[in-house]
Formats: structure tokens, sequence, C-alpha cells
């Protein structure tokens, strides 16, 4: 057992860190389709963003990163509110015609950004503090992915804190299954939509800064962050905290120890494991408390 | 509200609205030459998508080419018609039957993607069109008349490799590379000379899903694990970057050398590695840093155009500009009028091209006898640091 562990520890720290940064991503898009029930397809778009922030702001300093992240939440917000804005006309017309609208926003944001960055892929690396190994009971580690790990479970908690045990959680959840109660009680129904999806996109752009080093900026990063985080969300389950952690951690594993495991079943283990998850648990691994 | 979740539904109608597809009407026709106003020339290259900045290397060269010769190829006036290639085969072929049937160019040159130049081969062959292709070239286009290539074919820069890994790797060799048609026409070049000359692999080669794959721990993991002495890896674009710099990251990189096709580090990846490439070792027909003559005549000027250093990808498009001027002379000189069929045939006759590789010309199955050189990445820039033979003939 100690030497499966040893041969493989590296691929289960790594598919934590893999994992979190998924769920930092795929929260924002489960909870927007699932609790505001909004298919936001533009949502690896916002993590792309991001990553093009700490691609222009990143230094080589700790202060650089810092400062990309608060650039990257405020841009994540205001194309959060800008995404809600525009699919607000589109909420009684379905999925598909959101589908629609926001893919093809993704088609012109991703075009301006290589006219804007080029279309190569770009160089993003960690502050210079942050750089280097450690090693890991023998084997060798990147530093800044531990530091990843440590700040993303940070978020996931306070994104847990905030959306399954808050007041202002709760009048998200009661939203979701009465407007009509809670606009009676006079609150701003417009105004928990954009919070929500404000949140969700910044979410998104934090991870792109946070992430551009494991995954930097380039055209087609989009498309792959959309489609990891559908899978994540199909396989965790619409609209919760909890499914989106638990559906993140599982493919964060699949993509890494999965991988190391059954190297030729790689091709297959991401859709494998969606289509089993669904075959099991059709609602994913944790259904909505609201919806369930 | 019943039944309004159905995560599967959406992700499949989510797949579909990702892919795309074009398609292309174009009137009949046949290219012919008026011999007034200037001879229109297709450039069939990605002005869009992922291959975008290949195509943008592809029509630098090409176009720095014309502009050397005073806008002319052949001592004749071009129009340089560029036509998008897109991502796919289907938006390739759209576009090549636009400038073949609507615009009825008298050649063409470019096309980045083997996919699109299977899509287009009969459209040339039955056209009669000459497309003087600058970068795809698989292994499976054989027996063509009017497809020529100024790069080389895809196992190329693995054969050209195998003998020189073989001999200095001193143990057994990691083999990895993006699971497409190229990853494994280049694995099986790399085999065919590497095995002969006496090298061991340390494991059963490895295919990456493609595309898709961005984190490569596992896969490092189990290089670490083999105990190989060098790897041989084939990933190109965006994937480069990412190996390359997580090669670097898990601590891989000075401890186990890593050789490959010289589109690892070619280009625009280059810059996106950054440091992380320093010490990586590329078979590859071409180096900005060559001393020779045309190269004197290209790499400076095309830096000074475009503020980087030249890439194969530009200089074999330079080539493809350079074939086309000789051909065009030579058809020109004949008296007949220049028809895309009498620049074919010249071109078959264009014999030694005097080039920024060095002097190649072609073989009987159109591409290139030429010179392979190893290259190692130093301060963030490849260098030459020795020939490894001729390939093609």
């Amino acid at each position: 057992m100690s030497g499966w562990l040893d041969g493989n520890f590296v691929s289960v720290i790594d598919g934590v860190a893999f994992g979190l940064l998924l769920f930092t991503i795929a929260v924002g898009l489960s909870l927007v389709f699932g609790m505001m029930d909004v298919l936001n397809l533009a949502h690896g778009t916002l993590y792309l963003a991001g990553a093009y922030v700490a691609y222009a702001l990143s230094d080589g300093t700790l202060t650089g990163l810092l400062l990309a992240l608060l650039a990257g939440a405020l841009v994540g917000t205001m194309g959060g509110a800008a995404l809600t804005f525009l699919t607000q006309p589109l909420a009684r017309r379905g999925h598909l015609d959101q589908a629609v609208l926001t893919l093809g926003i993704t088609f012109i944001v991703a075009d301006l950004l290589s006219a804007a960055f080029g279309a190569d892929v770009l160089p993003t690396d960690p502050p210079e503090v942050l750089r280097g190994t450690v090693g890991l009971l023998g084997h060798a580690y990147p530093v800044y992915r531990l530091v990843f790990i440590a700040v993303a479970a940070g978020l996931a908690l306070l994104v847990y804190l905030v959306f399954e045990r808050s007041s202002l959680g709760a009048l998200v959840r009661a939203t979701v299954a009465d407007r009509d109660m809670v606009r009676a009680l006079g609150v701003d129904i417009r105004k928990v939509l954009y919070g929500v999806f404000a949140s969700g996109a910044a979410l998104a752009a934090v991870g792109g800064v946070l992430g551009a080093p494991i995954l930097g900026p380039g055209p087609g990063v989009d498309e792959t962050v959309l489609v990891l985080s559908l899978v994540v969300v199909v396989v965790g389950g619409l609209g919760s905290v909890r499914g989106a952690l638990a559906g993140a951690l599982l493919i964060g594993q699949v993509q890494t120890l999965g991988v190391a495991l059954l190297p030729e079943y790689a091709p297959f283990l991401l859709f494998g494991t969606m289509l089993l998850v669904l075959v099991v648990r059709p609602h994913g691994l944790v259904a909505s408390a609201v919806r369930a | 509200m019943a039944g309004r979740f159905r995560p599967v539904g959406l992700v499949a109608a989510s797949t579909a609205l990702l892919l795309t597809t074009a398609c292309g009407g174009a009137s009949l026709g046949t290219g012919e030459d008026d011999q007034s106003g200037p001879l229109k020339i297709g450039l069939l290259v990605p002005q869009s998508g992922t291959y975008k900045s290949l195509g943008d290397d592809m029509k630098q060269g090409f176009e720095l080419y014309v502009a050397q010769h005073g806008g002319k190829l052949g001592g004749r006036e071009v129009e340089i018609v560029v036509a998008d290639e897109g991502e796919t085969a289907d938006s390739g072929k759209a576009a090549a039957e636009k400038l073949v049937k609507q615009d009825r160019v008298l050649a063409v040159s470019g096309v980045v993607s083997s996919a699109t130049i299977n899509g287009v081969k009969d459209l040339f062959e039955t056209g009669k069109v000459p497309l003087v292709g600058s970068n795809a070239s698989p292994t499976t286009l054989t027996g063509t008349k009017y497809i020529w290539r100024t790069s080389y074919v895809n196992d190329e820069p693995g054969k050209a490799l195998g003998k020189h890994v073989a001999e200095r790797a001193g143990g057994p060799v990691f083999l990895i590379a993006a699971g497409y048609q190229a990853g494994k026409d280049e694995v099986e070049g790399f085999k065919s000379t590497f095995l002969p000359a006496g090298g061991k692999q340390a494991a059963e080669e490895v295919y990456t899903p493609f595309p898709g794959t961005k984190n490569f721990q596992p896969y490092l993991a189990q290089i670490e694990k083999s105990g190989a002495k060098a790897v041989f890896c084939f990933y190109a674009g965006g994937a480069a970057v990412d190996f390359v710099k997580q090669y670097r990251d898990f601590g891989l990189a000075g401890k186990i050398p890593l050789y490959a096709p010289g589109f690892l580090t070619e280009g625009g990846v280059l810059k996106g590695q950054g440091d992380a490439a320093n010490g990586i070792l590329t078979a590859l027909n071409y180096s900005a840093d060559l001393d020779n003559s045309a190269n004197k005549q290209f790499a400076p000027a095309y830096t000074a155009a475009h503020g980087t250093a030249p890439t194969t990808y530009a200089m074999a498009s330079w080539d493809a500009a350079q074939v086309l001027d000789k051909a065009i002379k030579a058809a020109g000189s004949t008296g007949s009028t220049v028809s895309s069929a009498s620049v074919n045939a010249a071109i078959a006759q264009v014999g030694d091209i005097d080039s920024p590789r060095g002097t190649w010309r072609f073989n009987s199955g159109g591409t290139p006898v030429q010179p392979w050189y190893l290259r190692e990445v130093k301060q963030g820039a490849n260098t030459v640091s020795s020939e490894l033979g001729r390939l093609g003939g």
C-alpha cells in the first residue's frame, strides 16, 4: 500500500489542486444555472478574461498577484452584471435562447481578447517567491500549486458559508424557492439575481487569475474550461455549493489519479465518469437542497 | 417547470452549439490568365481560431518575399488573395473552393492543417491548380501531381532525431505525444530510426488525449517513475506551452533531457514557455540563426518587419513564394500563356532552391530533400548545435 501511495501521492495532491481550480470556476456556473435558471455558456470566457488580467498585471511580485486578484474580481463582477442584463429579456424564452446568446457573446469576446493579446498562449508565471518546487515524500511538487490549494480551499469555505450558512444565502434560496413570496416581503428580486450572477462570475475570473500559471491564457482555454465546468456541474448536481465541490474534486482526481492509473483509458475517463454518475444519480452527486 | 433539469440534454445541446459548420458555395469556372492585370495568387491560411498565429507567420513570410521582389513573382505583378482556412477541414475546404472557383487564382500557397490538405486534395488535383503548401504534410498525402510542400513530411523530425537520441541518451527513453495523427506519425518516425540504432524505450509510448489535456502531472509522474534517461515528446501550440512549463514546474527540466520535433519550441509557443524552454533539444529543418546567404536576406528583414525571429513556418512560406517566382518566370519565358498548368509543370522543373535553411530540391513526391538540424533553446532562442543529415530523398 505504501508503494502504491508513494507512486501516486503527487497525483492525488495534484488532483486536489486541479479539483479546487475546477470548483472555483464551476461553482458560479452551477449557482447561476441551478438557482437563477440562467444558462451561461460565456462562463469559460470569464475565466479567460481573468487569466489575461493575471498575464497583464503579473510582474513577479506578490503585490502584482494581489492587484491582479482585485482587478480580476472587478472584471468578473462587471462581466457578470453585463451578462445578467443581457440574459434578462430571455428569461421566459428558455435555455436554448440563453445558450445561443451567451455562446455568441463568447465568440465575440474571444475574438476581441485574441485581437488585444494575440493568438499565442501567453507566459504567466507565479510570483517569484512562489516558484520552484518542494519535496513531498521525496517527490518534487510546485510551491505555487500548494499555495493555490490553500487559497482555493479558503475560497471554497467562504462560498459555502455565504451561500449555505448565512442569512444572505437563505435569502437567495428563498428567492429560488418562491419568488413571489420574497417579492411580497419587499425584497428586490433583481438585486438577488444580479448579486448571485456577479459573484459567480467574479469567482470564475478570480479562478482565471489564480489558475493562469496552471491553465494559461490563450485561444481555446475558454472552451476547455467551459466543457470541464459543465461536466463538474452535471456530476456534482445543479445549484449547490457542496455539489460543485464534490463534482470538482471527483473530476480533479479522475483527471490526475485516474489518468495515472489507467492511461490507456484516459480519453474516456472524463465522460465515462459523467455517464456513470448520471446512471447512478441522475441529479448529480448532491441534489440541490432547494430543487430536490 | 417539471423536467427542466436535463443535464444530458443540456450538455448535448451545448456541444452541438460548439460545433460550427461552414458551407461553401462557389461559382464554377476555371483559372485563365488574361495577361492583363496582376496574377492572382491565393493564400489559404488561418485568420481566426487556434492556428491563427501559424497563419500569421506563413502570411508574413510569403508577403515578405513578394515585397522584397517589388510586388512581383516571375517578373509579373501579383495580387495576393487571402482566404481564411479556419480551424476545420470544412472551413478550409470552403475557403479553398472560393480561391479556386470564384477568385480563379493561378496558384495557392499556405494550408496549416493536415485535415485541410487532405480535404482539398481532390479540388486541386482535378482543378489542375498548383498548391504550393508551406506547412501541412501528412504521411498519407502521396501520389499527387498538383500538390507540393516546401515544409517536410510529418514523420521527418522524428526520423531526423532517432539515431542521435539513441546514441546520446545513455539509457531508456520515454516517448510521449499528443494523441492524434500527427503525434502518431512523429512517434513512428522517431522509432523508425531510434530502435534500429539500438535505442530502448523506458515504457510503451503514451498518447495524451488531444485536444483537452491541460494538466500533464500524471504523465510526468509516469516519466519520473519509469527511470528514463531522456524523453522524446511531440506537442504543438498551447499543449507545447503547458507541457514544457509543467515539465519544469514538476522538477524534471535539467534532470531528464527533453527532445522533440522543432515545433515544441517554435514561434509563439517559445515566448509562452519563457525560461522553462531553456535546454530543450529539438530537430527541425530551420533555425533563425543559420549562417547562409539566403538567410541573411530573409531573417534580418523578417525580424525588422515583425519584431520576432522568423519561424520555420514563415521560412517555408518565403520559399513557397520563391518556388512560384521561379516557376512563373520559367512558364512565362516559354512564350506560352502563364496558366495554372504551365506553372505546375514549371514547378516540377524548378531544381535547387537556395533557401534560408540551406539548399534543397523537390523529390518525386513533391516534398523537399533537405538538411536537418539539432537545435537547443538558449536564453529564449533556438540555436543550431549540429547537423543531423539530409532527409527526404
